[in-house]
């Protein structure tokens, strides 16, 4: 309980901080008071999807309301943009490299996660650490050809406690818990300790075997016997025996010197290790033998120097002895790191302990440091081995979004975090990924990115995110708005794929594209939409007398995925002219009559359609039968009883009226007069032929 | 599925494409070029160089650490570009024509002297809507006549087609030939283009007779929308499309009004580039959305029909999650060298040799 509350506390924690002053800015730098001082504050304005901010300065009074003596300068009526760098360039080959294991993971954990088990997440984890070791190699190569680099040192920094932290977790939770291994944490925290925390560092052993021509020259190396500590300490028993016999001959060393150093490398050199093949009890026998045998040893040792106490290197030699016999003490006086103390008690005194030791161990080591001055990695290390699954994501999270976002992930398909579940005001992946989708966004290349982050988090709050952000996309090319309804449909965003090609659409309309903006409409049956189209592409017909519409009607209706009443009279239509330039009036009649009967046009055209009938009515060759002539006179009869068109018919020049009062040469009741009288006509005609 | 190698770049590729050599078309060259443009964050063009497989030596250790350090090409230059880049052409060694997400069309020259650089000749706006804002220029292609002043062709998202000889674009002619976006472009001849379009259309169009386009062919069985287009090298009347449901059609329009057509469901998502294998017709290459490359055998040798029995190799990278936006095939070499660019910000390489090729 008392651990929750103490999680609790970080978890309301705020982040940091951070205080910025413009340069070139509104104000010097250190005379805000002064500045603010003459009626000026700061506005400004968020970019919905950027982390860009717009900064003005504004007024906190209303002219009128003040003082006509202050004046306003330049930098007043600047607007300044100001962007954090979320995401640094330099990250991006990391960042799109771990996007691609993240994928891979969701995906095979997703389908077959069972068969995949721990081995498989294991897998992936090394393909995480290998991209985070590229990453600290290509920085450190940018580092070699740059003088000053401050930037870099701090990514090198945050990349080597990433992966240290990695590294450790994937030793506690995959490497030492693969299914049927029961195996001791020991050699694999050892192998951690000694690939993040390099000490001693082989170039030090190196420069002191070169600097020793011979036993003697070795010996007097000031170096030598704080680096045989160091080598005890991180367990390299081999180079630590080597040394030890290197030294041994040297004519200063004390006969007993010489007798126990040769002692000393045999015992490292016997050291028990452990094998898959051995069995925990015969290994525990070896042990035993050998640590009394290192611990009779030291006594030996401790017994001489109390006799020649003046002796430093059988000193040394006897704290060598008392590491290699798991002495606390001299553990912790001599480990210059937590993590150096926790490996030697580990490897001296708990050969055979497994992660559910550690939080027990590492509680005796921690008690002998300062843990006030521990930095965020050494805190979010020590919660890895107390296995306070909350705290660590928490410091995680502090030292960098991709942490959290990513070690939370793979905590939550091993299904461990569900007990954390309750420390957390929301689901902790989910948040956590969300934290980093919305951190990736803020880089402009990095957008499909962020989006797959907030989509994987398989919550509704994800979707809901990939939703929201995903319709404010500016949607800048036609290949870009592609990209973004895969998207949609990756995720089954139906809402999305709804406003964004209604978005399209417009955007098209309004660019003259009317054929594209239709095709949109379409995509999600927006017939209201198309039906204005429509009217607009007559509309333009009846102003300017062309009928240049057709190519926009083929382009869409080609493919034959388009279904509206408009276009089909737009298409009929067109086809009707075209048989009347021709010459094939019957076929223009029929064409004609089949708009009229079906009731494809829009009201506001048959008035045209029945003027263009006229020309036929009146032709030399009969096109219209008798009942073809009663079926026009009727739609005429249902044209001026209809209200709407009636009043539309006596109202003022309406631009979707062909009929104008501006007309040439005769008026709307003029025009149906006439169309009646050839349909009379036509009529007789029709029967004389009959 | 074989793996591409990868070379992080760190920047969105769009295009890219290989230069001839500087000297005759034997490729004796023992560095090759290509040049790709990138988009979003970083507008620009860059040239690179990496070595001629050809002339690798038997046990060089020297390339062998090349390729285990990931570097696959090196950046000899670059310079920004006005607008995303969506395509560019190469028209000479020393020549390459761009096109731009802002509707212009750009001639830039590439200097090998002392040092290596890339300058801005001409640029000129080719596609604009009506209302006056630039229409992203989609594609564009270069005349394939093989005289020194050949004519570059370029399409838009509004709908037109415009051409005009490289040397000089201010005489740029251009003819709206859609109601819907332009999507690719290709010359199957020098007198002849062809167009895909959004509305799942092929268009001809006789660069002789401007005024109406020549033919129109539509997949009536299926509602495709088409991403690209290309056309056989020696065949003029074979084409191929790509679709946004992950097809590559394949036409014959020997009859134009009865042409055939058949379709290689190889890719899951969007066809954003196609190509017949310019040293070996029998195959078309296609990279996708879906972040892979297919290599298909659309000959097969005893005129066998049944097209899923057909090879298909695909080529993706685990590092690369992200849509393969573009690739080009080296024609100048033995060795089969597929250099593609993606979103995750990936150059993507294959290096194959000739013989390889016959494998399936």
């Amino acid at each position: 309980m008392s651990r929750i509350k103490r999680v609790d506390k970080f978890v309301v924690e705020r982040e940091k901080e951070t205080t910025l002053h413009l340069k070139p800015g509104v104000f010097p730098l250190g005379r805000q008071s002064e500045w603010s001082a003459q009626n000026r504050t700061l506005t400004f304005a968020l970019h919905p999807l950027t982390t860009e901010v717009a900064v003005s300065v504004a007024g906190k009074l209303s002219r009128e309301n003040i003082s006509k003596d202050i004046k306003v300068y330049a930098p007043d009526e600047r607007v300044y943009f100001c962007k954090t760098v979320g995401v640094p360039d330099g990250r991006l080959p990391f960042v799109n490299d771990t996007h691609a294991v993240f994928l891979a993971m969701q995906s095979i954990m997703g389908q077959e996660a069972e068969e995949v088990g721990v081995e498989g997440l294991l897998r992936l984890s090394a393909l995480y650490r290998e991209a985070m070791l590229r990453q600290v190699r290509m920085l450190q190569d940018v580092e070699q050809q740059q003088k000053e680099s401050d930037f870099v040192e701090t990514e090198v920094e945050i990349f080597q406690s990433m992966h240290a932290i990695w590294h450790l977790l994937e030793i506690i939770y995959l490497t030492t818990n693969l299914p049927g291994l029961n195996t001791s944490v020991v050699p694999y925290y050892m192998e951690w300790l000694n690939f993040n925390f390099p000490a001693p560092l082989a170039e030090d052993g190196q420069r002191i075997a070169d600097s020793a021509r011979d036993a003697d020259a070795l010996n007097n190396n000031a170096e030598l016997w704080p680096y045989l500590k160091k080598l005890a300490i991180r367990g390299h028993m081999t180079t630590l025996a080597n040394m030890l016999e290197q030294v041994a001959p040297a004519q200063d060393l004390s006969s007993s010197s010489a007798r126990w150093a040769r002692e000393l490398a045999r015992v490292s050199r016997e050291m028990p290790l452990g094998t898959n093949d051995e069995t925990t009890g015969s290994f525990n026998a070896r042990w035993r033998r050998w640590s009394n045998e290192t611990h009779d040893i030291s006594t030996a040792i401790g017994s001489v120097i109390s006799e020649e106490n003046d002796d430093p290197q059988l000193s040394s030699l006897f704290r060598i002895a008392e590491i290699l016999r798991g002495e606390v003490d001299v553990i912790s006086e001599e480990g210059e790191l937590w993590q150096d103390v926790l490996g030697a008690i580990l490897l001296y005194s708990e050969p055979t302990a497994q992660a559910d030791r550690l939080p027990t161990l590492a509680q005796v080591v921690l008690e002998q440091f300062q843990t006030d001055e521990f930095t965020q990695v050494d805190r979010a290390l020590v919660a890895l081995l107390n296995h306070d699954l909350a705290e660590f994501l928490v410091y995680s999270n502090q030292i960098d979004n991709w942490l959290s976002a990513h070690t939370s992930d793979i905590m939550d398909h091993l299904g461990i975090l569900e007990e954390w579940r309750s420390v957390f005001a929301m689901e902790p992946r989910a948040h956590y990924l969300h934290l980093l989708g919305e951190k990736y966004l803020s880089h402009q290349d990095l957008w499909h990115v962020g989006l797959d982050y907030f989509g994987q988090s398989k919550s509704p709050m994800g979707l809901s995110l990939v939703e929201e952000t995903i319709i404010r996309m500016p949607l800048e090319s036609d290949k870009r708005a592609q990209k973004i309804l895969d998207i949609c449909a990756k995720y089954r965003l139906t809402t999305a794929v709804d406003r964004i090609h209604r978005q399209l659409g417009r955007q098209k309309w309004q660019r003259g594209r009317l054929g594209a903006a239709i095709a949109h409409f379409a995509q999600v049956g927006d017939r209201n939409a198309i039906g204005q189209i429509c009217d607009q592409l007559w509309t333009e017909y009846l102003k300017s007398g062309n009928l240049t519409y057709g190519p926009i009607i083929d382009g869409i209706m080609a493919s034959g995925r388009i279904r509206h009443d408009r276009l089909q009279f737009l298409t009929q239509y067109r086809d009707f002219h075209e048989s009347y330039k021709a010459g094939d009036f019957t076929a223009a009649g029929r064409l004609l009559l089949a708009i009229l009967v079906d009731e494809t046009a829009p009201s506001h055209a048959i008035p045209d359609l029945l003027v263009d009938a006229i020309p036929l009515l009146e032709g030399d060759g009969l096109v219209f039968s008798a009942d073809d002539t009663f079926e026009l006179m009727r739609c005429a009869e249902a044209l001026t009883q209809s209200p709407i068109v009636k009043k539309s018919i006596d109202s003022v020049a309406d631009p979707m009226l062909p009929w104008s009062e501006d007309s040439p040469a005769t008026t709307r009741q003029d025009e149906l007069g006439i169309f009646n009288v050839a349909c009379a006509r036509n009529l007789a005609r029709s029967f004389v032929v009959l | 599925m074989n793996s591409l190698q990868v070379q992080p770049v760190a920047r969105t590729v769009t295009s890219v494409r290989w230069l001839p050599p500087r000297a005759g078309n034997a490729y004796t060259d023992t560095d090759l070029h290509f040049i790709s443009g990138s988009s979003s964050k970083h507008k620009e063009l860059v040239l690179w160089t990496t070595g001629n497989p050809d002339f690798k030596q038997l046990n060089d250790s020297d390339t062998d650490n090349i390729e285990e350090s990931n570097v696959l090409a090196s950046l000899v230059t670059k310079t920004s570009h006005d607008g995303d880049v969506h395509a560019i052409a190469a028209a000479s060694s020393e020549t390459v024509v761009t096109a731009s997400s802002f509707g212009t069309i750009s001639i830039y020259n590439i200097g090998y002297e002392s040092e290596c650089n890339l300058s801005l000749r001409e640029s000129v706006t080719a596609h604009r809507f009506a209302n006056g804002e630039p229409a992203a220029c989609t594609a564009l292609s270069v005349q394939p006549t093989g005289a020194s002043d050949a004519e570059v062709a370029s399409c838009g998202e509004d709908g037109k087609l415009s051409y005009a000889p490289i040397s000089r674009l201010d005489g740029l002619q251009s003819h709206e030939v859609d109601s819907t976006v332009i999507t690719g472009i290709c010359w199957p001849t020098p007198t002849q283009l062809a167009i895909s379009t959004r509305a799942g259309q092929v268009k001809l169009f006789d660069r002789r007779s401007p005024s109406e386009v020549s033919a129109v062919f539509v997949d009536p069985s299926q509602s495709y929308d088409f991403e690209c287009i290309t056309a056989h090298p020696s065949q003029s009347f074979r084409l191929v499309t790509g679709t946004n449901t992950g097809a590559v059609l394949l036409w014959d329009i020997r009859n134009p009004k009865q042409p055939t057509m058949e379709a290689f469901n190889v890719h899951q998502s969007n066809v954003w580039s196609v190509q017949f294998h310019p040293t070996d017709s029998s195959k078309i290459v296609s990279c996708s959305e879906d972040a892979s490359l297919a290599v298909t055998q659309w000959v097969t040798e005893n005129n066998n029909s049944d097209s899923q029995n057909r090879g298909v190799r695909h080529l993706s990278s685990f590092f690369n999650a992200l849509s393969i936006n573009c690739f080009d095939i080296c024609p100048f070499t033995r060795t089969s060298i597929i250099v593609a660019g993606s979103d995750s910000g990936n150059l993507l390489m294959e290096k194959s040799p000739a013989n390889e090729f016959s494998m399936f």
